[in-house]
């Protein structure tokens, strides 16, 4: 079994606080949910094996606080992350405008300038949106970024977030064979859009 | 540091009957507030959780330690109130994942405004979560020191502190008449392996066993109230419903010192425990001597009179007969049977570290009766020694906290011998603390001392001296001699074994006895200073280090002329040149290496000498002197191995010290 595995990837979940981030994680790795899932303290941590085109890999995901008082914590998670998922609650519009901070410090303390980041904007199951799929797509190309909307309730998107998260840090092999890490990834707007944007319209 | 209600007496309820009011209000509110790690902010606790994990995860890897590990940190996330959610995460610090964390932590830890004067209400917090159970775990005492230093508290804050507790524990601790009696009667009915009796040897009807069956009578931990405040007290109480702090401290509060072995223990004759330092602490340090000398050394405890803060200190009396008679041999040997001259010369031969029969010099194979005897006996009883102190060990007499061992020569051997006998039990794990191992004559083998790796909980220190060719030759009839611990480095890649090289303090195997306060300052054991001593050892100062050394060499040097060695005044006039030598302040390099061709004149010279000048003690055959002389063949081929390895050892040896050996050979 551990013979198989190709990798170990570690994977950081951030975002503001109530955006669904604890439940997404649970959602792909327990597959369940839970309405009143409590926040998180500190950082909560799980792993999961994910095959993705016959390669196994293993995912260490470290799933961080959103509250405010947990947020000096935050730094020491991001090093040696090699992908990184954002998450904004598409019903609340203040939590997607603060993606710029989050940003900000995912590049001031990431040890990777090439690790691969995806935009998940979750609770899509809700009614009322503030945030639009064009806007957040718009963003994500914006700053290179995979996109996808998701909800961790009904299932939608969350599995499909981290197998593409998972394949795309694959195809980088600089990110995760040691030897030759550094090596820049070209991610082009084109890329963005193309590839896995376009791939995800067609589900919706 | 310590806030005004921790203070001693403040607060402090001896009595049983005070206890009990303080435990009438565990008020879950009022419990909380007390333990002062729950007041700090989430965030904090859980920085304070995971620094923990962080470092158990660094300190303690590989499977023996898993369960100790996950238990420890579990207990500790409760005892800080926080979410059980946090386990995932803790688990992954255990496994060693997110240790680039620390800092964080570390500046959370910081930031929280209840930690302002300094991070010891954490240290404090840590102990008394540690010994909460009636069980100081050296695993855990370990973690603290290693979180201590993190945190910037100082080791003699963290051991104000234990010894508060313990104190103040140790009054509460006394058990009461009824439960000893109802533990005695426990006790008869149960049937011991023939090993363990002897083990536990004790008198008194063998009130010391059921301790370690975990079943002492309850006890309040009113004393922790002095320490803690009532509250405190009341929380480490009602932790486990009641704590059991006589655990912590051995039986009935006889513990080590109560020992008692019983009469017909195999081998061995004498085996006792003599207290070398006053009070109750929650860890102890056991010294182990190597052998006795007559006048200031004719004791047990003499070479350990420098030893400082570490805890209880003991003393292990054992075998003192055939010590003291090896003692006299080594003496007779070194101070007048072998030429000063010779022994400089065997110093390099051991140097080299290719040592066979047929190297050794003449006059000390003639002498070989002399020790062979008393050096075989001790090195039999010694190991029996050893594995008995292991059976005390284990059987906790000493009560449930971190032991420390520390001896020298024969001494180490008994510790040595002790840990290989308890790592070849299971859960022994978390007894010893750490181990101060000097001129062990011991194998020095990896695979050894990767066995004693798994029983000791925090550092191994193995003191070696190159050119203690005394060793070198008691061991040239064993198998193991090119491999012996107190000659050479262990290679073994463990971050706990920590190699000293004590060439430059010991000179002679005598010296491990008579350097004791130096060289405990060397392996950074903390010492005092002593009245008498030749000077204050609370700073480890190398430049006072070096200067000691030709005081010594000055003592050593007058014995040889007291022994009529027409030699003495060339000898003086070298110490002198030693002297000078190391008040330059050359770290490590204290002796003075002659240059090798007229060490071998000399060498030549000093068996001739010899033959006119120790007639008192000994006279050369002429036999002898032929063999004698074939040795000095033997040499010459050393010499040119020795030559290279000196030179890549040893870079900063002063060659600069040929005058004496010039003048000697004037005269």
């Amino acid at each position: 079994m551990e013979e198989d595995i190709l990798t170990t990837l570690k994977i950081l979940i951030i975002g503001e606080s109530g955006v669904g981030k604890s439940s997404l994680l649970l959602r792909f790795t327990d597959d369940t949910f839970d309405p009143e899932q409590s926040a998180t303290i500190g950082v909560d941590f799980k792993v999961k094996t994910l095959s993705v085109d016959g390669n196994k890999a293993k995912l260490a995901i470290w799933d961080t606080a959103g509250q405010e008082r947990f947020r000096t914590l935050t730094p020491s998670y991001y090093r040696g992350a090699q992908g990184v998922i954002l998450v904004y609650d598409v019903t609340r519009r203040e939590t997607f405008t603060k993606l710029d901070n989050w940003l900000n410090e995912l590049e001031t303390y990431c040890t990777r300038n090439d690790l691969v980041k995806m935009l998940v904007g979750n609770k899509i199951d809700k009614e009322n949106h503030e945030v639009d799929r064009a806007e957040g797509l718009k963003f994500a190309r914006k700053h290179s970024m995979l996109f996808i909307e998701a909800s961790a309730k009904t299932r939608d998107g969350v599995q499909c977030a981290f197998e593409e998260l998972v394949e795309k840090i694959i195809q980088t092999p600089g990110l995760w064979q040691s030897e030759n890490h550094g090596r820049p990834v070209q991610l082009t707007d084109e890329d963005v859009g193309g590839e896995s944007c376009g791939g995800y319209c067609a589900l919706f | 540091m310590e806030e005004k209600q921790r203070s001693p007496g403040s607060d402090f309820t001896p009595d049983p009957g005070g206890a009990g009011a303080t435990q009438d209000v565990p008020s879950d509110q009022r419990k909380d507030k007390m333990i002062i790690s729950r007041q700090l902010t989430e965030q904090s606790r859980f920085a304070y959780a995971a620094l923990c994990g962080v470092s158990l995860g660094q300190l303690f890897t590989g499977t023996v330690n898993s369960v100790f590990r996950q238990q420890y940190l579990k207990g500790l996330v409760r005892w800080l109130d926080l979410d059980e959610s946090v386990m995932p995460v803790m688990g992954a610090f255990l496994s060693g994942l997110g240790f680039e964390g620390s800092d964080t932590f570390l500046s959370v830890l910081q930031a929280e405004p209840l930690l302002a004067a300094g991070a010891t209400p954490i240290i404090q917090d840590l102990v008394s979560f540690s010994v909460k159970d009636g069980q100081y775990d050296a695993r855990a005492r370990v973690l603290i020191r290693h979180v201590s230093c993190l945190l910037r508290v100082s080791p003699q804050q963290l051991e104000e502190f234990e010894e508060t507790l313990g104190e103040s524990l140790r009054e509460a601790g006394k058990e009461s008449e009824e439960e000893s009696s109802r533990r005695q009667k426990k006790e008869r009915g149960r049937k011991l392996r023939r090993y363990l009796l002897i083990g536990l040897a004790t008198v008194g009807g063998g009130t010391v066993i059921g301790v370690t069956g975990g079943l002492a009578a309850p006890l309040v931990a009113a004393g922790a109230g002095a320490v803690l405040g009532a509250g405190g007290a009341a929380a480490l109480g009602s932790a486990t419903g009641i704590a059991i702090m006589a655990s912590l401290f051995g039986a009935a509060g006889a513990g080590l010192t109560g020992y008692k072995m019983n009469k017909c223990v195999g081998a061995i004759e004498e085996f006792e425990f003599l207290p070398l330092s006053s009070g109750k602490h929650l860890h102890l340090t056991i010294a182990v001597t190597g052998w006795l000398c007559s006048g200031k050394y004719s004791s047990f405890q003499a070479p350990w009179c420098s030893l400082g803060e570490c805890g209880e200190q003991y003393c292990l009396v054992w075998e003192s007969r055939f010590l003291r008679d090896l003692g006299s041999a080594m003496t007779s040997l070194l101070d007048g049977l072998v030429s000063m001259v010779a022994q400089e010369a065997l110093k390099y031969t051991v140097l080299s570290g290719i040592v066979t029969a047929l190297t050794w010099p003449a006059s000390l194979l003639a002498a070989a009766s002399v020790i062979d005897n008393p050096w075989c006996v001790c090195l039999n009883r010694s190991a029996e020694v050893g594995k008995h102190l292991a059976q005390v060990l284990r059987s906790r007499q000493q009560g449930k906290r971190p032991v420390n061992l520390i001896g020298f020569s024969l001494g180490a051997r008994v510790i040595y011998y002790c840990l290989q006998e308890l790592a070849s039990d299971q859960g022994s794990e978390g007894v010893v603390e750490d181990v101060v191992l000097l001129g062990a004559p011991v194998d020095g083998s990896e695979k050894a001392w990767e066995r004693m790796t798994r029983v000791v909980a925090g550092k191994i220190v193995n003191g070696y001296c190159r050119g203690d060719w005394l060793l070198g030759y008691l061991y040239r009839s064993s198998a193991a001699q090119l491999c012996v611990a107190g000659l050479q480095p262990i290679n073994i890649q463990d971050q706990r074994i920590i190699n000293v090289d004590l060439s430059s303090v010991v000179k002679g195997h005598l010296d491990y006895m008579r350097q004791m306060d130096t060289i405990l300052v060397a392996v950074g054991v903390p010492t005092k200073e002593v009245p008498g001593a030749s000077f204050a050892v609370l700073q480890p100062s190398i430049k006072k280090r070096t200067v000691d050394i030709p005081d010594q060499q000055t003592t050593q040097e007058r014995q040889v002329t007291e022994a009529e060695n027409p030699e003495g005044g060339t000898h003086t006039e070298e110490s002198r040149d030693g002297k000078e030598v190391a008040e330059t302040g050359e770290i490590g390099e204290g002796w003075d290496i002659p240059d090798i061709s007229d060490l071998l004149d000399s060498l030549h010279d000093a068996e001739s000498d010899s033959q006119t000048a120790i007639q008192k003690n000994f006279s050369l055959t002429a036999e002898e002197s032929a063999s004698g002389n074939a040795t000095e063949s033997g040499y010459n081929a050393r010499y040119d191995v020795k030559d290279t390895d000196l030179d890549n050892e040893h870079i900063s040896w002063s060659w600069d010290d040929t005058s004496w050996t010039a003048e000697h050979s004037d005269q």
